[in-house]
């Protein structure tokens, strides 16, 4: 392990942690310097949540010591580690969204005045406030309730925070997860900020890119232990990436094949809805995967939960060629559903799973076709069905009653996708599939949602990231403020190119 | 496939262990300590009265079930057994048909728990605490005018026997919560309306994308805790020979709590019909205990307190182990 060149401002030394009979740390080294920002990568379930929790006073460590500044340190809890000066930040930040931004800075060291009453000195918070606010490069103001902002100003709201508590260490939770690219850029700008006042940040993500365009370091961590750190620039993708996974992946584009498009599977016609959806319209056909771009709030997710029919539209209309040849005009998510037609959302957590249920009941969630008999569940045809889809799309799991909680994130996603690819699937809507997943289980979706294409499946997939775009799909359709503002085969297709039409400039 | 033996998850395999027979051990442990403490314990006789007094909250906790399985609340179950028990006797004394009678004693309390589920499905009232909370008391202030503040009494002596008397050496109110039971645990386990009950409960989001009639779904959860409760008002009004307005006072809350002490979670999607059974012959058996051994009423209170609390602490507990 390369010493930075400063002395580390936290040194993490021989931390090991267990769960029962699961080690989710092993003897883990970590220096984060002041004025760094040092990034954390791993698969989902490398043990980057147990580290963080351990370096924020949430866990104990089994073994292993700490040390600020050069001396030995126990974080008794959360507080603790933030009277020394280490905060964390969540990917949801925890604010009291009741509560005033000046109010969430302060939140549990708000400034009093004299007196037995300790009424709270409203002028001097707002004062702290504007000057905590200022460090993070933001000009909103401090009366503003909490739950009229956005998640992006919600996350500096929440950096403040930690800066006013005296943060010198501040742990980042993938906090892009749900920003727009303008929003993230902005965040980037600001914590290169923090770093050149001499803060040092733990960046944790998924994305490479923003690995790449933003940390100074990077710490790789797989199955509990450090497998890397090195400088980000001395780092190449294919490292990073078989350093995550511990195998080499297969050349996303080299996997990318011909397939024969079929005949129109999907049509939509003038769909819209006041003030969201403007008058879109679009066909895929069978074996297509048409790939859905746009910024966040373009109004994807809109559009793919109108099709679906989890939204109704005000005006439009859906159509499915069932496998006869003739057409179904779909209104409710019922008739979506009846005729071959799937959604895997955006949020798997908060409506894509049934997290108190088990696998087989979260894939058989919506009673495949032959799986009921006058109300009465058909359990071994149920079973059959999430088994083959267990199978089908490989998922990692105890057994087909094991609570799907258990799970990873990208097998929980799979779960999510194996309703949807029963005998009867026609047409495929996915939005951000996946988002929160980890590498290896993202190029295994990309393979399956490939497959599901050659089986003849029309597919549509919304994501933020350009890159999955580029590689997973035939064609690309571009939105801007709820309409359909460009189209782009794949020849055609490029970053510059889509970003372009995302965001109406020339 | 090779792949999935490799994946450990043992923690949580005991902790379902645990979940399914926690509430039997309770159940079992309680037995055992009040089998030494009291002589009069184990005797037919007594645990036959147990049964018997302890049916009534078990009807009334399995709709009551139903309802928290969808992460709601019914309130107004007790209400709804004292409308209900009022229109019997009226019914009964205007000499309508005892069959005829009990069956619309139980449409009537479907007919007030679907209200509920209206007024939160179609109003979209925030939370079932509040509609059933009003529910409740619409309900005993009607039952009180329909039977001017004071009891009906004078039913049909074959209606008694047979709804309170016994069968096959069994007390019937037993025989009744039995086979309601075992028919709600078959509802629960193999139907798709049961299976959508839990799945809405544990994600009404995910429910509904998967193309689960959520409202309707709701619906039927609310009319069955008032048909449970209508059943409730029929078996109290045989062992009572009365119908008093102020039938079911409190009663919805010592079914939350066999709900609760029997494994079912308030967050929702969690629970079994067995489970609210064992939760309520240990709050039936705990009574009785306590009346043995000569526990004062006000002490009753204060232990059962207890009990629920504990309950739900070991439960958050073994979760909590079974998370870590």
């Amino acid at each position: 392990m390369a010493t930075p060149a400063t002395a580390p401002l936290l040194e993490v030394r021989g931390i090991s942690k267990r769960f029962g009979g699961h080690v989710a740390l092993h003897d883990v080294n970590l220096a984060l310097a002041a004025g760094q920002i040092h990034a954390v990568a791993g698969e989902n379930g490398a043990g980057k949540s147990t580290l963080m929790a351990v370096l924020s006073g949430a866990l104990r460590p089994d073994a292993g010591v700490l040390l600020w500044d050069g001396r030995p340190v126990a974080l008794g809890d959360v507080r603790a580690a933030q009277d020394l000066g280490i905060s964390m930040v969540h990917q949801e930040p925890q604010l009291v969204g009741s509560l005033s931004v000046a109010e969430n800075v302060g939140l549990g060291r708000l400034p009093s005045r004299r007196g037995p009453l300790r009424v709270v000195d409203r002028a001097l918070l707002r004062k702290q406030a504007r000057r905590a606010l200022a460090l993070v490069r933001s000009e909103m103001a401090p009366e503003r309730r909490v739950e009229t902002l956005g998640v992006a100003p919600r996350q500096l709201v929440a950096i403040a925070r930690a800066l006013h508590f005296g943060a010198r260490l501040i742990i980042l939770d993938e906090p892009t997860s749900s920003l727009s690219p303008a929003e993230t850029d902005s965040l980037f700008l600001t914590l290169r900020a923090l770093r050149d006042r001499g803060t040092a940040i733990v960046y944790i993500s998924h994305r490479l890119e923003e690995l790449r365009a933003l940390a100074d370091r990077v710490t790789v961590l797989r199955d509990g232990a450090v497998v890397m750190t090195a400088p980000l620039a001395e780092t190449g993708n294919d490292g990073l990436i078989l350093a995550m996974s511990g195998r080499e992946l297969v050349a996303v584009d080299a996997a990318r094949d011909e397939r024969p498009a079929g005949e129109v599977v999907l049509e939509v016609r003038g769909l819209g809805r006041r003030g969201r959806l403007h008058d879109v319209s679009l066909e895929v056909r069978a074996g297509e995967i048409v790939g859905l771009a746009g910024l966040v709030g373009a109004g994807r997710s809109r559009m793919l939960r109108t099709v679906f029919g989890a939204d109704r539209p005000d005006r439009g209309e859906v159509r499915v060629r069932a496998a006869d040849g003739s057409w179904r005009r779909l209104g409710r998510l019922r008739d979506a559903i009846a005729a071959g037609v799937g959604l895997v959302p955006e949020d798997r957590r908060a409506l894509g799973l049934v997290p108190t249920a088990s696998v087989a009941d979260n894939i058989g969630l919506v009673t495949p076709p032959g799986t009921r008999r006058f109300g009465i569940l058909r359990r071994a045809r149920l079973r059959e069905f999430a088994r083959r889809a267990v199978e089908a799309l490989r998922i990692k799991t105890r057994g087909l009653d094991a609570p799907v909680r258990t799970l990873s994130g990208g097998n929980q996603q799979k779960c999510v996708l194996g309703r949807w690819v029963g005998p009867e699937a026609r047409v495929l809507l996915l939005d951000e599939p996946t988002r929160g997943v980890d590498v290896g289980a993202k190029a295994e979706i990309h393979r399956h949602l490939r497959g599901l294409a050659h089986r003849g499946l029309a597919i549509l997939v919304a994501s933020s990231e350009l890159p999955e775009l580029l590689a997973l799909c035939d064609r690309i359709v571009v939105m801007r403020q709820g309409r359909l503002v460009g189209e782009l085969s794949r020849e055609q297709a490029s970053a510059p190119e889509v970003l372009r039409l995302a965001t109406g400039t020339r | 496939m090779s792949e999935a033996a490799a994946v450990p998850v043992p923690v949580v395999a005991r902790a379902t262990w645990w979940q399914r027979l926690g509430p039997l051990l309770g159940l079992a442990l309680l037995c055992l300590v009040l089998a030494i403490a009291s002589p009069h314990f184990l005797t037919v006789d007594n645990l036959l009265n147990v049964l018997r007094q302890s049916a009534i909250n078990a009807v009334l906790a399995l709709g009551q079930l139903v309802v928290i399985i969808t992460a709601g609340i019914d309130l107004s179950i007790g209400s709804i057994m004292g409308l209900t028990i009022v229109l019997l006797a009226l019914m009964m004394r205007g000499g309508t048909p005892s069959f005829l009678a009990c069956a619309l004693t139980v449409v009537a309390g479907v007919a007030v728990g679907l209200l509920n589920g209206l007024l939160l499905t179609r109003l979209k009232l925030p939370h079932p605490f509040i509609s059933t909370l009003g529910t409740m008391n619409v309900a005993r202030g009607a039952a009180l005018l329909l039977a001017s503040g004071v009891p009906i009494s004078g039913l049909p002596a074959r209606f008694r026997e047979t709804v309170a008397g016994s069968a096959f050496g069994i007390p019937s109110p037993v025989l009744v919560a039995g086979v309601l039971y075992a028919v709600g645990h078959l509802f629960l386990t193999r139907t798709v309306w049961g299976r959508d009950l839990y799945a809405l409960g544990g994600n009404r989001e995910a429910a509904r994308l998967c193309g689960i009639p959520v409202d309707r779904r709701l619906n039927l959860a609310y009319a069955l805790s008032g048909g449970a409760a209508g059943l409730a008002a029929v078996v109290m009004a045989a062992r009572m020979n009365s119908g008093f307005p102020l039938a079911g006072s409190g009663a919805e809350l010592d079914a939350i709590a066999a709900v609760i002490v029997g494994g079912a979670s308030f967050f929702g999607g969690v629970g079994t019909a067995g489970g609210t059974l064992i939760g309520a012959l240990i709050i039936g058996f705990l009574r009785n205990g306590l009346n043995l051994l000569d526990v004062s009423a006000y002490w009753q209170m204060i232990v059962i307190g207890a009990v629920i609390v504990a309950a739900v602490c070991i439960d958050v507990l073994r979760q909590r182990v079974g998370r870590e």
